[in-house]
């Protein structure tokens, strides 16, 4: 259905990894649905890269409460209980699905699913595909999609959300060659996953730029936590234009080690306990401070080394890594990896509730887009089953939106028009987008990242604004999209330094180096810091 | 940081002009791979369209061609001198493809079956079908996609992977042959290309043709070879006597004895080229190899893997292992035959070496030259079967001047010559263009089927290796003849 050259469907979802392709299988259940998605469908976002696993409680021994009590304990208390409980309860009923559709998942010595220990975590409870999880999982729900009605859009970014009384409506998009095109819709889903490529050492891929984030909050909904961003313990260091190529925590699930450059197990200064397998947070710090203190490798890492496994171990179980690592010229089997933190997670996000309403009516959001399910630190693994459980939840209530007229009326002609002017300004501009990014890229590395401190966080959000203000240059309609791209990213990186100069704490994944480190997570007086076009703060427990 | 020039195919459909290369200058650090440079080129020109995603060879989205061989850009590490094109694929701009068209051919998982991941086993056998990222190399490269309605390789992946699903309900087998099973030429160029080194050709496709003929969906071209096998052992017609009946068991070489093979000769070559054979043998005996002809061996069983007929197999593979067990090296002179023989046998007590493979190892004589320019057909069962690529050029050089031209099938392996006669012819004009574009007066090639079926679709004469050899020594022997005071050379 088509009006006033716009094209309009029940629901519209935007982003197509784990949580958007889940979220539009769902609403298909409800009416007609479009898919928006900035990649080829499919091969987009992080979730097809996502390496190690799914959490789910399978078997006897293991329980959802402890499954929360992982996620809460990992999260440093600051996830939101009523979403970890939907988390740890749906998340078997989601991996049983995928496995009816088709997912092939690897089978251990027992019966069923094989499920290995991840950081954090009591019971051995990560479910795996090798070491593509994620593209085994994408490969299943891309499936399950070509046999729904979706309507699928490739290659066409949302740059816009369209408001109309204070509602969600649907968004702008531009296609490949740059046409701007509109999509309207009686429910929005937002499933746009993280934005790390903020920072100059990232996982994520180059759809990795926040754009939910910056959508939601420019259309009035409200983020939560921005500040609480996971560097990943393991990033690759070599080659320099791959760093932070991410190494699956799955090699620290099946024994690998971390060595310093004095051949030490350093872990148990840190977790003498958990070692390896602490929570990430930990892990990240602890290679962080062997850098800093001079005991890390020439390049700055850590060795990570796999060479007491099998090599048919290591082929078996790690299967991308050795083949990633060998196209740069080591052999995991013979050699150890060199590694250093990385980030790759954006815990924070659009404040939801259990059904994925966020603040602004009509507007949903699922997966890594949305905040409170991980609170201050993700454990490995649940950001795979978030995708699922929330992606359907999100499509479920986003398809159980009444039907409302849909049409292009003055409001969102006006949003429209700002939107045209905007473009005009970039192909008016002056500074490549890519040399802006760059700078942002560094500026949040330096200033807003493992180890923090208010002047520093100040100075990243100083220069983050300087930034946010230079007048991107588009050299062509095509080049559009990465002018909104790049302001995306200015916004999310405001975002975090606004959030983390917020919080006057040390909480999970948040290192604040002139704050009170020593309160324990569980007594803390804070809750979420949030952030709106209306109000700003941070929770405090009464 | 060090600078490297690329040449970047670019393309604008507005434009009406055809792609050209365009060469830039960027800074890269090391290890950089094709995709950072590209990263750098759009920087200076940010008009250049590519598509690229996760950077970590996952998502299949930066595929192209980097010096005619397709990859991901963001794992192949780029060099001065690179030049980037988009595959062979319709090309929408620049370095994008049209994909979502090919990727749609793929067929999805049809749930309904059983509900729970099946047992350990057929995981693993399903895993080593799981990995294909559709990046869309194996399509670009796939010579029966470019003349028929075939899905592709990675599509018969893909129905290998759900027809062995007990989860899946679709008729897998079925869906395959209507999606072009036959089509497939078995020329490994899929495998070649893949990232993720998947052999659909062995993987999928055979099984497939394995399955269906379980199923009675053998083709009857196809299915007559497979009787012709059983009753005669041969896979063609006895319209002569067969070469290896009319030989000597032993031919001992004109000089002393540098070396001795036992001859595997083939189907084809025993009874349709055998004057080929007969030239390979001078060539042998001329380099003082001693030529054993074993008179007990069978087909080979090529055409039977090839076309999913495993039924007699297994007693062609044990006749042919007793009849050439006495002998340290069998040599073979088929393409085909010798990637089975390497592949399909499992551990043989002897080595198995190609005809080129054995005259590099022993070296010849020098023959004369030819004042000659031929071009080189690559049997595909050769380059990609075996591996031997450079061995039958330095042969070729050693007699006429040698022009290239891009190695491609030409339609007569797996079965498509017999089952799909249409898509054979349309392959081999493919390649009467390729052969004329060279300019070359004739064309050399190492492979009886390739020999016969090229032969059809050139006006060029079609001749083996050893066949030009032969000829430059008959001219040697000449010109000694003709100056006796000359010493030879």
């Amino acid at each position: 259905m088509v009006e006033n050259g716009a094209t309009a469907a029940h629901v519209l979802v935007i982003g197509s990894g784990g949580a958007g392709v889940r979220a539009a299988i769902e609403a298909a259940e409800h009416g007609s649905v479009v898919l928006l998605s900035k990649t080829i469908a499919g091969k987009g976002g992080c979730t097809p890269m996502a390496e190690g696993g799914y959490n789910a409680v399978l078997r006897e021994g293991d329980d959802p409460a402890l499954h929360a009590a992982d996620t809460l304990k990992g999260g440093a208390y600051l996830n939101d209980p009523a979403l970890v409980d939907a988390l740890v309860t749906e998340a078997p009923d989601r991996m049983r699905e995928l496995l009816a559709w088709g997912a092939v998942f690897d089978v251990g010595s027992e019966e069923g699913v094989a499920q290995r220990p991840f950081g954090g975590q009591q019971r051995p409870r990560t479910c795996y595909a090798g070491d593509r999880t994620g593209h085994e999982m994408m490969v299943t729900l891309m499936d399950r999609l070509a046999a729904t009605d979706v309507e699928v859009v490739h290659e066409c970014a949302a740059v816009e959300l369209l408001l109309e009384a204070g509602r969600c409506k649907g968004a702008a998009a531009l296609d490949s060659e740059g046409r701007l095109g509109v999509y309207l819709a009686d429910g929005v889903v937002l499933a746009t996953g993280g934005g790390t490529r903020v920072y100059d050492i990232s996982t994520n891929s180059s759809s990795g730029t926040g754009d939910g984030y910056a959508l939601g909050y420019r259309a009035g909904a409200e983020v939560i936590d921005m500040e609480m961003v996971q560097f990943h313990p393991t990033g690759a260091i070599q080659p320099y234009d791959a760093r932070g190529r991410l190494v699956t925590e799955a090699v620290r699930g099946e024994g690998g080690r971390l060595l310093n450059r004095l051949g030490e197990r350093f872990m148990s200064r840190y977790d003498p306990e958990r070692m390896e397998l602490s929570t990430r947070d930990v892990v990240a710090r602890a290679i962080a401070t062997e850098v800093l203190e001079g005991r890390g490798t020439e390049r700055g890492g850590v060795w990570l080394d796999v060479t007491h496994l099998s090599p048919g171990e290591i082929e078996r179980r790690l299967p991308i890594m050795l083949e990633q690592f060998l196209a740069f010229g080591v052999d995991i089997r013979t050699e150890p990896m060199e590694v250093a933190p990385t980030a790759h997670h954006i815990m924070g996000g659009l404040r939801i509730t259990p059904d994925c309403a966020t603040t602004l009516p009509g507007l949903y959001a699922a997966g890594e887009c949305s905040g409170g399910v991980h609170g201050a630190n993700r454990l490995g693994g649940n950001a795979l089953a978030e995708t699922q459980v929330f992606g359907r939840r999100a499509g479920r209530s986003a398809g159980l939106e009444p039907e409302r007229p849909k049409g292009v009326t003055p409001a969102i002609e006006r949003q429209l028009g700002a939107l045209r002017l905007r473009f005009d300004d970039y192909l008016d501009g002056e500074v490549p987008p890519p040399s802006v990014v760059r700078r942002l890229r560094q500026t949040m590395w330096q200033g807003a990242g493992i180890f923090r401190d208010e002047a520093g966080l100040a100075g990243a959000l100083a220069g983050v604004e300087l930034l946010k203000n230079q007048r991107l240059f588009a050299a062509t309609e095509r080049n559009l999209l990465e002018c909104c791209t790049a302001a995306n990213q200015c916004l999310l990186a405001s975002l975090i330094c606004r959030a983390a100069l917020l919080r006057p704490e040390c909480r999970g994944a948040h290192m604040r180096r002139d704050a009170d480190c020593s309160t324990p997570p569980n007594a803390s007086r804070y809750g979420h810091t949030f952030l709106s076009l209306t109000r700003e703060g941070i929770e405090e427990v009464a | 940081m060090a600078a490297v020039t690329i040449r970047v195919s670019r393309f604008d459909p507005a434009s009406g002009e055809p792609a050209r290369l365009v060469p830039y200058t960027v800074e890269v650090r090391e290890g950089a791979r094709v995709l950072h440079a590209l990263h750098a080129v759009h920087e200076q020109d940010p008009t250049l369209a590519y598509r690229y995603c996760c950077g970590s060879g996952q998502c299949g989205s930066c595929a192209v061609r980097v010096n005619g061989r397709p990859g991901l850009a963001c794992m192949l590490p780029v060099a001065d001198g690179d030049v980037v094109e988009p595959l062979d694929l319709p090309v929408v701009r620049d370095l994008v493809v049209d994909l979502v068209p090919r990727l749609a051919r793929i067929a999805a998982f049809l749930p309904g079956g059983e509900q729970d991941l099946p047992d350990r086993e057929t995981v693993e056998a399903l895993k080593d079908l799981c990995h294909c990222i559709e990046c869309g190399s194996c399509i670009s490269v796939c010579p029966a996609v470019t003349v028929t309605d075939f899905a592709g390789p990675t599509a018969m992946r893909q129905l290998e992977r759900l027809r062995l699903d007990p989860r899946d309900t679709g008729d897998r087998t079925l869906l395959a042959t209507e999606e072009g099973l036959f089509c497939c030429t078995s020329c490994q160029a899929c495998a070649e290309v893949c990232p993720k080194e998947i052999r659909i050709p062995g993987k999928a496709i055979e099984r497939l043709r394995a399955e269906a003929n379980r199923r009675g969906m053998t083709l009857p071209r196809h299915a007559e070879v497979a009787a012709l096998v059983r009753k005669t052992g041969r896979s063609v017609d006895r319209t002569i006597t067969p070469l290896f009946e009319r030989v000597e068991s032993v031919l001992e070489p004109y000089g002393p004895v540098r070396g001795e093979v036992a001859f595997f000769i083939g189907c084809i070559y025993s009874m349709r080229l055998p004057e080929t054979a007969l030239d390979a043998i001078e060539v042998l005996r001329r380099n003082g190899i001693r030529v054993i002809v074993p008179k007990e061996q069978v087909c080979c069983g090529s055409p039977l893997i090839r076309t999913g007929q495993l039924a007699d197999l297994a007693r062609l593979q044990a006749t042919n292992r007793a009849a050439l067990a006495p002998y340290p090296i069998v040599m073979t002179m088929c393409a085909g035959c010798g990637s089975t023989l390497k592949h399909d046998y499992g551990n043989l007590p002897f080595r198995v070496m190609d005809f080129n493979e054995v005259l590099a190892e022993f070296g010849i004589e020098p023959p004369a030259r030819l004042p000659l320019t031929v071009t080189y057909h690559d049997p595909c069962h050769l380059l990609r079967g075996q591996g031997i690529s450079e061995q039958p050029r330095a042969l070729i050089r050693e007699v006429a001047d040698l022009v290239e031209m891009e190695a491609r099938c030409c339609g007569s392996g797996g079965g498509v010559k017999a089952g799909n006669p249409a898509e054979a012819e349309a392959l081999g004009e493919r390649r009467r263009e390729a052969i004329a574009a060279t300019g070359a007066e004739q064309v050399i090639t190492s492979c009886p089927f390739c020999e016969f079926h090229i032969r059809a679709h050139t006006d060029r004469p079609v001749r083996h290796v050893a066949s030009l050899l032969l000829e430059g020594y008959k001219k040697k022997d000449a010109e000694a003849a003709s100056a006796p005071d000359q010493p030879s050379g």
